[in-house]
C-alpha cells in the first residue's frame, strides 16, 4: 500500500525539516500575527528585511479562534516564537507570571503615546509590552430610525435617562410591520464583550467592581449596583431583543444590519460590516451617553507586541519592535486607531464618521491590573446574567458576585 | 497452555507502550503542577481547596451530571433504534446509512454554531418554521431561556452523537447468526418480540461498550456547550471540563485546573472501574 | 420473507424521519452556502437565496489554504487511522482472547489516557513533541491522533472480538493453525463491520479535531482544515458563506468513504459454520 509509504516519507521528511529548521537561525525572527492583519504584517516584514538584509522574518498566521489557549501553551513550553501579538489586557497576567521580556528599552517616546495604552502594559514599574493599537466603544445608531421616530438623527442622546427615553421612542413596530427593538445590550458569547460594554457605565457613576488597593470588592455598593440596573433594565423593560442572553457584540451588529436595532455599543471596527451588509443605513455614532452631571468614561481595548521570555532573538526582535513602533509604519498596520498620538495624523484617520470614536479616546481607562481580573469579571458577569435569566435582583446578584470575588482579592 | 499467557501480553504490549511514552508524562505534569503555584513553590492541597470551595464548581458537577446523563440515554435510544431501522431491508438502504452518519461528520464548531444560528430567537429558522406552522405565538428563547437551554444543547449532543451508535449497533448487528432468527420465528415471535429477545441479547457487549464510550466522550466533550453558551447563562450550561478549560486558558490559572483536572479524573476512574467490574467482566466468552 | 404492509410503512416513515432528522442542520448550512452575506442574517429567515451563488466555493477552491489542508488532514487523518488500526488489532485480540495477569489493569489502563482533559494535556504533550522535535510536523500530529484514538478503539473492537463464538477459532486450533493466523484468517473477516466501524470513528475523530491541530501546527505545510475553517474568522468578522462552503467540501468525502464501505458491512455468519 504505497501511500502508507508516501505518509512515512512525508512524515520522515518533515521531521528533518524541522530538525534542522529548529535550531535557532541566527537573525531569523518568528512572528505569530493574526489572520486579519497578515497582508500588512507581510509588508512591513520586506520593508524590515530589505533595511536589515542580515535578519529575516518568519510570519505565522494565528486564528482567533483558541488564540490564548495556543499562546499561553507556547509561553508554557520553553519554546516559543520571538515576536506575539496580544490583547493588552492579558500583559499583565503574562508579566506577572514571568513569561515575557521588559521591553523599556525598546520604548521611544513616551509621551507620544496615549497615557492608558502605556498604563496597561506597565507593571510593578516596568513596561512589559509596546501597544500599537487602542479603539474604545461608542454608541451606534440608525439615523433613518431615528427620522422615522420623530428623533433628531444629529443629536442622538448624551445622558442615561435620554438614552432610555430615545430607546423607548425607538422600540415597536416599523413602517414595514417588523419588529425594532431601540437599544440592544449584549448578554451573551465571550464574556469580553459584556465587560466592555457595561463597566462603564458603573465607571461614570462613580463606582467600580474592585476598590482602587484592588483589595475589596466594591460591587455591590449602590454606584455599582444603579449601573448594574441602568443596563440590565434595557432588557427587563423589553428595549433590547429577548435574544440577548445569546448575543455577543457581532449579533448585535447583524440585528443592527436586519434592522431590528436602533442603537448599539461597539467599536468602530463594525462601520466597515455594516456598510457592506446594508448599504441603506445611514450610520450614525455617538459618544456613550453619561449620568447627568458627570462625564463619560469607556475601556481602552487594543493590542500589543510581547517578546516571550524564551524567545530565541530577543535582541533583533527589539529592534524589529522599534520599527513597528514608528508612526508611519503603527498607522499602517492598526486595524483601529494607533497608540501614538502623532501617528492619529494620517489621513486614513480623518474619515468624519470616525470623530466620536476618537472623542471617546481621552475617557479610556484601562482595568485594574488585578492578579485575578479574569475570575473577577467571570463572577461579574454571571452576577449580570442571573439578574438577566430573571433569577435575582441587581442587588442580589452582585452580593452574590462580591461573594465571589472576595477571595480571589488577597 | 502456560504459553498462552505470555502470548496474551505480547499481543497487547504495543498499544500499552505507545500509551504509556504519551500518557504518563501528562499525569506525572498535571500531578505536579495541582500541588505547587505559579511559581513553582509547593503549595500541598490549597489549589484543590479553592477549586472545591468555588460555588461554580457543585454547580458545575450536577450539570455534568444531568448533561450527560441525558445525552447518553437519548443517543443510546434513538442511536439503537436507528440501527435496527438501517438493518432492515429496504430500497435505499445504503443511501439512508450514508446520509445517517453526517451529523457525525459535520465537524463539530460547525454543527454548533449552525445549531445556535437555527436556534436563535430572531435570526433562527426553528421559530421561524414554527410560527409559520402555528404551533407558537411568540419566539421562544430557547437558548436564553432559564428552563430551555440545557434541554436544547442535550438534544444537539443526542443529534451529534446517536449516529454513532447506530453505526455500532449496525456493525454488531452484522455479526447475530441467521438461525436465532429463524429458531425465534418458528416460535412465533414478532418484529419487536425479535428485537428483544435475538438483538438486545446479542447487542449486550456492543452495547455495554458504547455506553461506556458515551460516558467517557461525554465528559471530555466541550465543544457543543462551549461554543454556543461557553457555559452560561449564569453557569446554567457549566460543566467540569468546561469548568477546566476555563481556569486554564480564560482564567490563566493553570495550577487549580491542574487541581480540578485531578480530581475529575479521580471521579471518572473511579466510576469507569465500577462499570467495568458490574458490567464488562460479567460475559467473557472465548477467553483462554 | 416478505413484510406486512404495516411493517412496510412503519419502516418508510421511520427511514424519511431519520433522513430529515439527520439532514435539515446539513441542508440549512448547504443553502447558506450558496448565499451572499446579506441573505445570510435576515430576521425573518430566508430559505432559498434570490441569487444563489458559487461565490464562496470559488473562494474556497481557489483563494484559500483550504486545499492544502484538505491534503494535510488526508495524511494525517489515514496516517493515524492506520497505525491505530493496526495497534489496536492486536491489543483487542489479547484483551479478547487471553487471560494474563494484569490484564484488568492493563485495560483500565488503555482507557485512563481518555480521561484526562485535554485542557490538562495540552502543554505537556506541546512539551514532549517538542522534545522529540515533531512540533509542526505530519508525524507529530499522527502521533498524537494515535494516541486519542486508540484507547477507543481497542475498547470497541474488543467487543466485537468477543461477538464472534469462540468454537469458529477453537475448531482451527485443533487443526493446527497458529493464533497469529487465526487472526488473520477468521476472526478479522469476521470482524470486518467492526473494523469497519472504527475506521470510520478514527477517521471522523481525527478529521474533526481542533484544538490539537490548533497547538502543535504552525504554519500551511501541517495545518488542517478544521483550523482552515477557523481561518475564514477575523476578529470581528466571520466569513459564513465561506464556512459553510468549507464545511460542505469538509464533510462530504467521509460520507461518500461511508457509502463506498457499505458492502463491508455485510450480514452475518452463515449458519452451520460451526456444526459443520
Amino acid at each position: 500500500m504505497s501511500w502508507q509509504r508516501n505518509v512515512v516519507l512525508a512524515g520522515a521528511t518533515s521531521l528533518l525539516i524541522t530538525i534542522a529548521g529548529s535550531v535557532a537561525v541566527a537573525g531569523e525572527i518568528v512572528w505569530w500575527t493574526p489572520n486579519w492583519g497578515e497582508a500588512r504584517a507581510k509588508e512591513l516584514a520586506t520593508k524590515f528585511e530589505a533595511g536589515n538584509p542580515s535578519i529575516t522574518i518568519k510570519l505565522e498566521v494565528t486564528v482567533a479562534n483558541g488564540l490564548p489557549a495556543k499562546v499561553a501553551t507556547a509561553l508554557r513550553s520553553g519554546s516559543p516564537p520571538d515576536l506575539i501579538e496580544v490583547q493588552h489586557g492579558w500583559v499583565p497576567e503574562y508579566a506577572q507570571a514571568g513569561l515575557v521580556l521588559p521591553l523599556d528599552d525598546v520604548l521611544r517616546d513616551k509621551d507620544d503615546y496615549f497615557p492608558a495604552a502605556l498604563d496597561y502594559v506597565t507593571w510593578n514599574g516596568k513596561v512589559w509590552a509596546i501597544p500599537y493599537r487602542i479603539e474604545t466603544h461608542a454608541v451606534i445608531y440608525n439615523k433613518g430610525a431615528f427620522k422615522a421616530a420623530g428623533l433628531d438623527p444629529d443629536k442622538p442622546p448624551q445622558t442615561w435617562s435620554d438614552l432610555v427615553a430615545a430607546a423607548k421612542k425607538l422600540t415597536g413596530k416599523t413602517a414595514d410591520g417588523k419588529d425594532q427593538y431601540g437599544f440592544a445590550i449584549t448578554g451573551g458569547g465571550e464574556f469580553g464583550n459584556t465587560i466592555f460594554r457595561t463597566l462603564p457605565f458603573i465607571w461614570m457613576n462613580g463606582g467600580s467592581i474592585i476598590s482602587d488597593d484592588m483589595k475589596k470588592a466594591t460591587v455591590n455598593q449602590p454606584a455599582a449596583v444603579e449601573a448594574v440596573k441602568f443596563y440590565t433594565d434595557f432588557l427587563a423593560n423589553k428595549l433590547s431583543p429577548p435574544s440577548t442572553l445569546q448575543n455577543d457584540g457581532i449579533a448585535n451588529r447583524q440585528l443592527f444590519i436586519a434592522g431590528t436595532v436602533a442603537m448599539y455599543q461597539s467599536g468602530q471596527f463594525d462601520i466597515d460590516s455594516i456598510r457592506k451588509g446594508n448599504p441603506n443605513i445611514d450610520i450614525g455614532v455617538a459618544m456613550i451617553p453619561h449620568p447627568d452631571g458627570k462625564e463619560t468614561a469607556a475601556i481602552v481595548g487594543g493590542w500589543s507586541f510581547v517578546i516571550p521570555k524564551d524567545a530565541k532573538n530577543p535582541d533583533e526582535t527589539k529592534k524589529f519592535i522599534r520599527f513597528l513602533a514608528e508612526p508611519d509604519n503603527m498607522g499602517f498596520f492598526t486595524d483601529t486607531f494607533p497608540a501614538r498620538k502623532s501617528a492619529m495624523n494620517l489621513p486614513r484617520f480623518q474619515d468624519p464618521i470616525l470623530a466620536n470614536f476618537k472623542a471617546m479616546l481621552p475617557y479610556g481607562r484601562k482595568t485594574p491590573p488585578a492578579k485575578n481580573w479574569q475570575q473577577i469579571t467571570q463572577a461579574y458577569f454571571d452576577g449580570l446574567q442571573s439578574i438577566m435569566l430573571g433569577d435575582a435582583s441587581p442587588q442580589e446578584a452582585m452580593d452574590a458576585a462580591a461573594e465571589q470575588i472576595a477571595p480571589l482579592l488577597h | 497452555m502456560s504459553s498462552g499467557r505470555q502470548y496474551g501480553l505480547l499481543f497487547v504490549l504495543p498499544a500499552i507502550i505507545v500509551l504509556a511514552l504519551l500518557v504518563v508524562y501528562p499525569l506525572a505534569y498535571t500531578g505536579l503542577l495541582s500541588v505547587t503555584d505559579d511559581q513553582g513553590h509547593y503549595v500541598g492541597a490549597a489549589n484543590y481547596a479553592a477549586v472545591i470551595g468555588a460555588r461554580v464548581t457543585t454547580t458545575a458537577v450536577w450539570n455534568t451530571v444531568y448533561y450527560v446523563g441525558a445525552s447518553i440515554v437519548l443517543q443510546i435510544v434513538l442511536g439503537t433504534l436507528a440501527g435496527v431501522l438501517l438493518n432492515q431491508r429496504f430500497r435505499g438502504r445504503a443511501f439512508v446509512r450514508s446520509l445517517t452518519v453526517i451529523p457525525w461528520v459535520i465537524p463539530g464548531i460547525v454543527a454548533a454554531t449552525t445549531w445556535a444560528w437555527m436556534f436563535h430567537t430572531e435570526f433562527g429558522i426553528i421559530n421561524y418554521m414554527l410560527a409559520s406552522a402555528h404551533v407558537i405565538d411568540a419566539p421562544v428563547g430557547w437558548l436564553t431561556g432559564r428552563n430551555t437551554v440545557m434541554p436544547a444543547l442535550i438534544a444537539i449532543n443526542a443529534w451529534k452523537l446517536f449516529p454513532f451508535v447506530a453505526v455500532m449497533v449496525l456493525a454488531g448487528l452484522q455479526a447475530v447468526p441467521n438461525e436465532l432468527y429463524e429458531s425465534a420465528r418458528i416460535d412465533g415471535a414478532g418484529f419487536w418480540q425479535e428485537v428483544r429477545h435475538v438483538m438486545l441479547p446479542q447487542l449486550r457487549p456492543v452495547l455495554t461498550a458504547i455506553t461506556l464510550l458515551l460516558v467517557i466522550w461525554g465528559l471530555n466533550a466541550i465543544t457543543i456547550i462551549y461554543t454556543i453558551t461557553r457555559g452560561g447563562p449564569a453557569n446554567r450550561t457549566l460543566i467540569t471540563p468546561i469548568e477546566i478549560f476555563r481556569y486554564a486558558f480564560e482564567q490563566f490559572q493553570f495550577n487549580q485546573a491542574a487541581a480540578l483536572s485531578v480530581l475529575f479524573f479521580a471521579v471518572t476512574v473511579g466510576f469507569v472501574a465500577a462499570y467495568i467490574k458490574l458490567f464488562a467482566t460479567t460475559a467473557e466468552p472465548g477467553v483462554r | 420473507m416478505s413484510l406486512s404492509w404495516t411493517a412496510r410503512i412503519t419502516i418508510l416513515v421511520a427511514a424519511v424521519v431519520l433522513v430529515f432528522v439527520c439532514l435539515f442542520p446539513f441542508l440549512w448550512m448547504a443553502l447558506s452556502s450558496i448565499k451572499t452575506l446579506r441573505e445570510l442574517y435576515t430576521v425573518p429567515p430566508v430559505w432559498f437565496p434570490e441569487v444563489p451563488t458559487l461565490a464562496n466555493y470559488m473562494k474556497v477552491l481557489f483563494a484559500s489554504n483550504i486545499p492544502r489542508y484538505f491534503l494535510n488532514s488526508a495524511v494525517i487523518s489515514l496516517g493515524s487511522t492506520a497505525i491505530a488500526l493496526a495497534l489496536a488489532i492486536f491489543a483487542s485480540y489479547g484483551f479478547a482472547r487471553f487471560r494474563f495477569r494484569g490484564k484488568a489493569g492493563l485495560q483500565a489502563f488503555v482507557l485512563v489516557g481518555q480521561l484526562l482533559p485535554t485542557a490538562a494535556i495540552i502543554v505537556p504533550l506541546f512539551i514532549t513533541l517538542r522534545f522529540l522535535g515533531l512540533v509542526n510536523t505530519y508525524l507529530g500530529l499522527i502521533l498524537i491522533y494515535t494516541i486519542i484514538t486508540l484507547p477507543l478503539s481497542v475498547w470497541m473492537l474488543t467487543s466485537y472480538f468477543r461477538a464472534i463464538p469462540v468454537e469458529l477459532e477453537e475448531a482451527a486450533i485443533i487443526d493446527g493453525a497458529g493464533r497469529i493466523g487465526i487472526l488473520f484468517r477468521i476472526t478479522l473477516p469476521l470482524s470486518l463491520p467492526g473494523l469497519v466501524a472504527i475506521i470510520v470513528y478514527a477517521f471522523v475523530t481525527t478529521w474533526n479535531e481542533f484544538i490539537f491541530a490548533l497547538v502543535f501546527a504552525q504554519d500551511y505545510r501541517v495545518k488542517t482544515l478544521p483550523i482552515g475553517l477557523a481561518e475564514f474568522s477575523t476578529e470581528f468578522n466571520t466569513d459564513w458563506g465561506a464556512v459553510m462552503a468549507a464545511s460542505v467540501i469538509m464533510t462530504l468525502p467521509v460520507v461518500i468513504l461511508f457509502l463506498a464501505m457499505q458492502k463491508l458491512f455485510v450480514g452475518g455468519l452463515t449458519a452451520g459454520a460451526v456444526k459443520g
